[in-house]
């Protein structure tokens, strides 16, 4: 997500770029089960036994099948260490996660960025919500984010395409929590193409097809990915070289001239290590990923891991908590369905803690959802058999709706991950120990989320309602940042707020790990806002010969 | 079947469609990967090795599959395919344990068919319906997890026909490349009732 934005920011700045990705190359538009038919997937679709195996912890998950498990890494051949349950859902391939995020773009307010320092909570941000806005218009014109206007100080407007139109049941459900309870749905804000882009720039892009199997891959390029998107855009300039298979593992440290000179990679298939050398580099591995690499890069100078003069390197790792969904059966509406297939739910902003709401927890959440109709499912307990069940086939299943809370976590410095050097992976590094759990402040909250799921559904007369507690893994809603967090204050963050690395000013870190606080929005937007802002100093530093 | 054909016409259509939007940005290559597959093919022919059932496990599957979905004037269980892909499903898919309880599960279902009377394939046509009715009748009514091998079977009856060409061409409209998402549409403005999603 965000290498592919730093790639073609300095290349569009005129760096010569080389890009490494540690997985294997992936090009626009070679997706290969793009456009398979559900009776060309084998097994129904369903995840085999020996996917369960070897992706055990995406199948934490649920979203592994045979139609898109070429996205998602052997957990088995990248073992890492839980030391509390965490789920790290890793995908090792040029695009990385950017190839089958759920595409939901929300800007972080001025609520977001003021909450740490209003509440007394870790740092402060080091930036405020006007300095970052130039830079979200700009990723959401190039990514193309469809949505509604709606005028809510706590999730800004952006530039938006046409939003996706809510189904019947979903309209209405917007009306009564408006009316009953004063509260927002919206259509989700996503990075699908629901009319052409806004300019010329990726012409290798076209509209969405309302296929809705975006987790494939789309040869079609209608959501934003790295593959489809920028990384195309860099490649145009001729300043970009693209090397993958190349598992980066150390930054290395110049103790004379006081600048990192390069990165030490290992050839992810032969186990060659090669160094490169660069006058800047910006770190876009993920919050976890990047942490690693900085914490196995020890030198002289930096004994704890680079750039760790503060001691947060590693530390404060976030998530969203998404300790369950709730769903209800729906009346009536048999007489409408859709058609086409929506790649996009609705969503129900933050309201808690908002405004004049105070309640005895800090932050909020929001919800993210969807009211459909049943498909052949319903018919598994049924007993209706021979001409009789095929005569229901002919019609749509019930209504229902179901929707999840995603609920901000605040950064706690014992939620970290650090180095084993007594365990080694095949490629004979270290292995990774992540530590995180949910707290109070979570557990507090999380009461709000249920018992408002259950408080809404109920004011629409929906059936049934039912609010489901499932046990939730800190990095399960694939949202892990924080371990290296930009502030002011060199001795308590890692980052200043151009994401440069305090202690090494030509080293950039732009990936999740930069995040102070975390809001309850879906994180990858304001990556690529803070990427395309980082770039832009950069180059100007390096212009200026400050780098 | 009829119903097939148009729509995969309309789907090469929409493809070739999106590949000249797309234009020179697509390369030649990737433009006929994308052609070619539309191309599905067709289902049948020689028989499959089985992985996990026997042939006589697999004929009363596949009886009771047909039971639930009979050929009438459209295509039922076997056509689809689906006594095969049960067994294929149950190996790869199932764990060790559900392997076990369905294979247990299938034995006991002979068993209780020839104690009462007659072994199942033996029986009048009508009779090897009355008894699955029966047997599913009975499994709803009891105890359901771990679930009864009479309703494995109907999830993996309807899992494998609804994903079959047929199960799905000939009940629900399926449309590959829809090309626009409409939210609120009265069924009867719908091509079918059933809209593959």
């Amino acid at each position: 997500m965000s290498g592919g934005w730093a790639a073609k920011e300095l290349t569009e700045k005129g760096l010569k770029t080389l890009v490494l990705d540690r997985g294997r190359m992936v090009r626009h538009p070679e997706y290969p089960t793009a456009l398979k038919d559900p009776w060309d997937l084998p097994f129904g679709n369903r995840i085999t036994q020996e996917t369960r195996k070897r992706k055990y912890v995406w199948s934490r998950t649920g979203y592994p099948t045979p139609a898109n498990e070429l996205w998602f890494t052997d957990d088995l051949d990248n073992p890492y260490v839980e030391e509390q349950p965490f789920d790290w859902l890793r995908a090792y391939h040029v695009g990385g996660r950017s190839m089958h995020w759920a595409r939901q773009s929300y800007r972080f307010g001025p609520l977001d960025f003021e909450a740490n320092a209003r509440e007394g909570i870790a740092i402060p941000w080091p930036i405020s919500y006007e300095e970052i806005a130039p830079w979200y218009d700009k990723v959401e014109t190039f990514a193309g984010i469809s949505g509604s206007v709606e005028g809510l100080p706590q999730l800004p407007d952006g530039k938006f395409l046409p939003p996706h139109d809510l189904n019947c049941v979903e309209v209405d459900f917007k009306k009564t929590l408006a009316e009953k309870l004063g509260r927002k749905l919206i259509i989700g804000r996503c990075a699908n193409l629901t009319a052409p882009l806004t300019h010329n720039e990726s012409p290798q892009r076209g509209t969405c097809q309302a296929r809705n199997m975006c987790i494939r891959g789309c040869p079609y390029g209608a959501y934003f990915s790295s593959v489809s998107a920028t990384l195309p855009s860099a490649e145009r300039t001729g300043n970009m070289t693209l090397v993958a298979d190349k598992i980066a593992y150390e930054v290395i440290y110049d103790n004379d001239k006081g600048r990192a000179t390069g990165v030490r990679v290992l050839d992810a298939n032969t186990g060659a290590q090669t160094d490169y050398f660069a006058k800047i580099i910006f770190l876009c591995a993920s919050a976890l990923g990047t942490a690693y690499l900085m914490l196995n890069s020890t030198s002289s100078r930096f004994p704890n891991g680079f750039g760790n003069d503060s001691g947060e390197l590693g530390h404060n790792i976030m998530d969203h908590n998404k300790p369950g969904s709730s769903n209800a059966s729906v009346e009536g509406y048999l007489d409408v369905a859709y058609t086409g297939r929506r790649p996009n739910g609705f969503y129900i902003p933050r309201y808690r803690n908002v405004g004049k709401d105070k309640r005895d927890y800090l932050r909020g959440f929001g919800y993210q959802g969807r009211a459909s109709r049943a498909g052949f499912g319903r018919f598994n307990d049924s007993a209706s058999i021979g001409a009789e069940l095929k005569k229901e086939f002919q019609e749509p299943g019930p209504w229902s709706i179901g929707m999840t809370a995603f609920g901000e976590i605040l950064p706690y410095h014992d939620n970290h991950c650090r180095l084993d050097r007594d365990k080694k992976d095949k490629h004979g590094l270290p292995l990774l120990v992540v530590n995180a759990v949910v707290r109070d402040n979570e557990r507090k909250m999380e009461q709000d989320m249920k018992n408002d799921a259950a408080e809404m559904l109920e004011a629409a007369g929906f059936k049934d309602v039912k609010v489901r507690s499932d046990a939730y893994n800190v990095g399960n809603s694939i949202h892990e940042s924080g371990t290296a967090r930009m502030g002011a204050d060199p001795k308590k963050s890692v980052l200043n707020k151009f994401n440069q690395v305090h202690a090494c000013k030509n080293v950039f870190v732009t990936d999740g790990s930069f995040m102070p606080s975390f809001g309850c929005q879906n994180p990858s937007l304001t990556y690529m806002a803070f990427t395309a802002r980082a770039a832009d100093h950069a180059v100007s530093e390096l212009k200026k010969g400050n780098l | 079947m009829d119903t097939e054909q148009p729509d995969l016409l309309q789907r090469r259509e929409m493809l070739k469609r999106a590949a000249w939007m797309l234009g020179g940005a697509i390369s030649a290559p990737a433009a006929l990967a994308i052609l070619q597959g539309c191309s599905a093919q067709e289902s049948g022919g020689a028989p499959v090795a089985t992985k996990l059932l026997n042939a006589s496990q697999l004929a009363l599957v596949a009886e009771i599959a047909e039971i639930m979905i009979p050929k009438t004037t459209t295509s039922g269980a076997k056509d689809a395919g689906v006594p095969v892909f049960i067994d294929s499903v149950l190996d790869a898919v199932y764990p060790q344990d559900a392997q076990e309880r369905f294979t247990a599960g299938l034995a006991e279902f002979e068993a209780a068919a020839k104690s009462s009377g007659q072994a199942f394939l033996e029986r009048e046509p009508a009779e090897r319906v009355a008894f699955v009715q029966h047997s599913l009748e009975a499994a709803l009514a009891g105890e359901r997890d771990p679930k009864p091998f009479i309703l494995m079977t109907r999830e993996l009856t309807l899992l494998g026909f609804f994903t079959s060409r047929v199960g799905i061409s000939e009940n629900m409209d399926y449309v590959p490349v829809p090309t626009v998402y409409h939210g609120c549409v009265p069924l009867s403005q719908m091509k079918k009732h059933v809209y593959w999603e």
